[in-house]
């Protein structure tokens, strides 16, 4: 089924108040999701997938500071969703470029780490430089970065596969973000590891696939689509004849 | 502020403070002004030349069946559709729980093949209920008023004209209950619209898609009427055809509108107040002094003819009415001064209603279409409500103090100030009032009392800068996150010129009917018909021209413009209000 962008925004914060998401971060939640589906990067999937772990993360929306300077902050992510508490990190890292013209924030241990796109496109609208890095496997070792130039709301974004992994490659469950106030951060591939690029979207493409989206509408599964409005009507009160008086004059 | 569509805005001009033009019960006595969306729409199509044809009729003897009208803009075509059931009488409803209308329609971008006809015939009579096309604009729905339809169709196929009396108590043939826009029910998002050439102003679709539905109803009930007695049966008189509108019936759903889009309504406001102090500013000629005298007459003779059935909005119209007549005689005596404008006002705010003091207004801004008009551009904005999460909180406590002090000095213990709760009911998903303490619901309540929350944000405020007193903003969610939403919003509208209504939505004594007549009047409605506190019906392009007086090269250019109040065809003199 094909639902609009207003649309999925609106049922999927709904779904995340429903779960008991703070206000805030529900509305934070169903814009970065829904960001990602109209820019085709598949925010529904990575919801649907990992929902029981965003159901858990519903009631994180503190981020637990493990380490904080002027420049650096270091954020335990609780193995919960970056929905819970990402956009409060980001904003914390947006302050101290604001600050002190860069930053950086790792936040570790954390879920469905690729929703972030979705929070950083508003920094990004807001002025800043801004590039997001993670590892998705260790073997064989896949990185993906994502950066997005000040006042663009769409990123580049590539995703590759290194052949010959590091000596050092513990697990790294984490997110490591970079702000500039002033610099662009946008990657440029260089490596004196062999890689094997496995994804790459340039801005032109995501700005083609909202455009799409805006025009026929968003593709949606209807199973994912119910599992957002059960969850939204938890939300709503049940019908009742007081509640009907309000709905009109009496015939 | 950032007005970027700022050339025609001038800041050196003496704008109304906030704290007075904010107050709900101010806004919900305003009137449409000639910057309204439905005014803006007919000069529109007459300076931009649009084109709006009938290119297919398929209707019964009884009207039943669909029509599709073409809408050819320089930029794009587009296409209204309607759809025409046979209803039962018991079935006719404006509640918002309805699930069959006499009509659907919508207006389509592009053109409509077979394919998407079908589409819209299988989806768009189910409304709500339907999955509809994303090349949908617009979706609506509308029911006949039984007596004036029944009455036009009669009197029409009698060879004679209805009576203009039966459009003094409801002026149109079809009333809405609903005109969805904005990506409800799988339409097109607004967005997609914003940067395009014909519908870049926000409800432009929706006051497009219910013009042509007026054409629609004067073609059916002739249609009908030809149906019955083609020998005898006319066509409608112009006069009467411009004197029909259509009518609109609302309800709560409208308020949260008005809470949620707050520099949408920041904006709205500012253009209105800009042409306000443009217009007052002016030095009047003694043909201004005419025209005005004139405008006060034609609101008179409105106010006159206006049948309601709210007691006390009749009530408030005699008022207005008799305040009028002052204003006329004042203005026909006084001598011709530069300041003559103000005075008017000065002495309104001192001795006259609400309702007359932003009648007054309204009928200002009228008279000034060279000065004022280039301000609709300023009637839509990007809305977004942005965090700034390194400012000092000292700064956040100054900005509450000066921007919200109205918010953070009420009190919201008492039980009056706490009556009422929002909530969403699960019925259609429609925002309704319960009673806090009695009805079921208030854990699910609706977050639109802005007040409140402000003033919690500032009690946290003042209590984290006690141990905090250099932190700053994005400290404060560190440790608070539940506040975030509160201290966007409160950050982006400190910036605005107009900021937040100023009012508490839980207070027993708030009437939801001013949030509704507040949009209601920005939109162009005219004839404010309140049921009760929740519920209201108005009435659309009332007096405005119709389609053929688009195509008449003759055609007076104060025709497509200057058509608020609209006063029936052949009226009789001398009716006082009742």
């Amino acid at each position: 089924m094909k639902v609009s962008l207003n649309e999925l925004q609106a049922v999927c914060r709904k779904a995340f108040l429903g779960m008991g998401f703070t206000e805030s971060h529900a509305e934070d939640a169903a814009d970065m999701v829904a960001w990602m589906q109209s820019h085709g990067l598949d925010g529904l999937t990575a919801l649907s997938e990992g929902l029981e772990c965003v159901k858990a993360s519903a009631l994180q929306a503190r981020p637990e500071i493990l380490y904080e300077d002027a420049d650096l902050a270091v954020v335990n992510g609780q193995q919960l969703s970056v929905l819970a508490s990402g956009n409060l990190a980001m904003e914390l890292a947006f302050a101290k470029a604001r600050a002190r013209g860069l930053s950086v924030i790792k936040i570790r241990h954390c879920r469905q780490r690729q929703l972030i796109m979705g929070y950083v496109c508003r920094l990004a609208d807001r002025g800043m430089n801004v590039t997001a890095f993670w590892r998705h496997a260790q073997s064989p070792l896949t990185e993906q970065v994502v950066g997005f130039r000040a006042r663009s709301n769409v990123p580049f974004i590539r995703v590759y596969q290194l052949d010959e992994a590091p000596e050092e490659n513990e697990a790294n469950d984490g997110i490591t973000i970079m702000m500039a106030n002033h610099v662009d951060l946008l990657p440029t591939m260089r490596s004196e590891h062999e890689y094997a690029l496995l994804a790459r979207h340039d801005e032109s493409d995501l700005l083609a696939a909202h455009r799409q989206a805006l025009e026929e509408g968003i593709l949606v599964l209807p199973e994912v689509w119910q599992q957002l409005k059960t969850l939204a009507g938890h939300t709503l009160v049940e019908a009742s004849s007081t509640s009907r008086a309000g709905a009109g004059p009496a015939d | 502020m950032t007005l970027s569509s700022g050339p025609v805005t001038d800041k050196t001009l003496s704008l109304r403070p906030a704290a007075v033009v904010m107050e709900l019960e101010r806004l919900g006595s305003f009137s449409p002004t000639r910057l309204s969306f439905a005014r803006r729409l007919t000069r529109l199509m007459y300076q931009s030349r649009w084109q709006i044809s009938c290119v297919a009729f398929d209707l019964d003897e009884g009207g039943y069946g669909s029509a599709i009208y073409r809408l050819e803009t320089a930029a794009k075509r587009y296409h209204i559709v309607v759809f025409s059931r046979h209803i039962a009488d018991e079935q006719r409803t404006d509640r918002v729980i309805a699930d069959t209308w006499d009509l659907t329609f919508g207006l389509v971008e592009g053109e409509v093949d077979d394919a998407l006809l079908a589409s819209l015939e299988a989806n768009m009579p189910l409304q709500e209920a339907g999955r509809q096309h994303p090349r949908l604009l617009v979706l609506s729905r509308a029911n006949r008023s039984v007596r004036n339809f029944d009455a036009f169709v009669a009197a029409l196929c009698a060879g004679e004209q209805p009576d203009v009396a039966c459009l003094l108590e409801a002026g149109y043939l079809y009333r809405t209950t609903a005109v969805y826009g904005n990506g409800k029910f799988g339409i097109a998002d607004y967005d997609r619209l914003r940067t395009g050439a014909d519908f870049y102003q926000p409800f432009s679709p929706q006051m497009t898609a219910v013009y042509v539905l007026r054409e629609f109803s004067v073609a059916q009930v002739e249609h009908i009427a030809r149906h019955k007695n083609a020998a005898a049966a006319v066509e409608l008189d112009s006069g009467l055809r411009r004197y029909l509108g259509i009518g609109n019936s609302t309800g709560l759903g409208m308020a949260p509108f008005l809470i949620n889009h707050p520099q949408l309504i920041n904006h709205w406001v500012y253009a209105r107040e800009q042409a306000l102090a443009v217009a007052s500013g002016q030095s009047p000629s003694e043909e201004h002094r005419i025209h005005m005298v004139r405008l006060c007459r034609r609101a008179m003779a409105y106010f006159a003819e206006m049948r309601v059935e709210d007691s006390a909005q009749s009530e408030r119209n005699i008022v207005v009415y008799e305040e009028l007549d002052q204003i006329v005689a004042w203005l026909e005596q006084v001598p011709l001064e530069p300041s003559l404008w103000r005075q008017l006002m000065d002495w309104a705010e001192t001795s006259l209603s609400l309702e007359t003091q932003e009648l007054i207004n309204t009928l200002l801004i009228e008279c000034y279409p060279d000065e004022v008009d280039a301000l609709e551009e300023l009637m839509s904005v990007e809305e977004k409500l942005d965090l700034t999460p390194d400012m000092p909180l000292v700064q956040l406590k100054q900005l509450l103090e000066t921007h919200f002090d109205w918010a953070i000095e009420a009190d919201f213990e008492a039980a009056e100030a706490r009556y009422w709760f929002w909530y969403q009911s699960a019925e259609k998903e429609e925002p309704r009032l319960g009673v806090r303490g009695e009805e079921a619901g208030e854990e699910k309540e609706l977050a639109l009392a802005i007040a409140p929350r402000a003033q919690r944000v500032y009690h946290a405020i003042t209590d984290f800068l006690v141990d905090h007193p250099r932190a700053l903003t994005i400290d404060l969610l560190l440790a608070h996150p539940e506040h975030m939403k509160a201290v966007r919003r409160i950050q982006t509208m400190v910036a605005t010129a107009f900021g937040e209504i100023r009012a508490n939505l839980w207070h027993r004594d708030m009437k939801p009917m001013h949030l509704l007549r507040t949009k209601l009047s920005f939109l162009g409605a005219h004839r404010f018909d309140p049921r009760g506190d929740r519920w209201v019906r108005v009435t659309f392009f009332q007096g405005a021209p119709v389609l053929s007086d688009f195509d008449d090269a003759d055609a007076d250019p104060a025709l497509f413009d200057d058509w608020s109040f609209p006063i029936a065809p052949k009226q009789q003199r001398g009716l006082e209000p009742r």
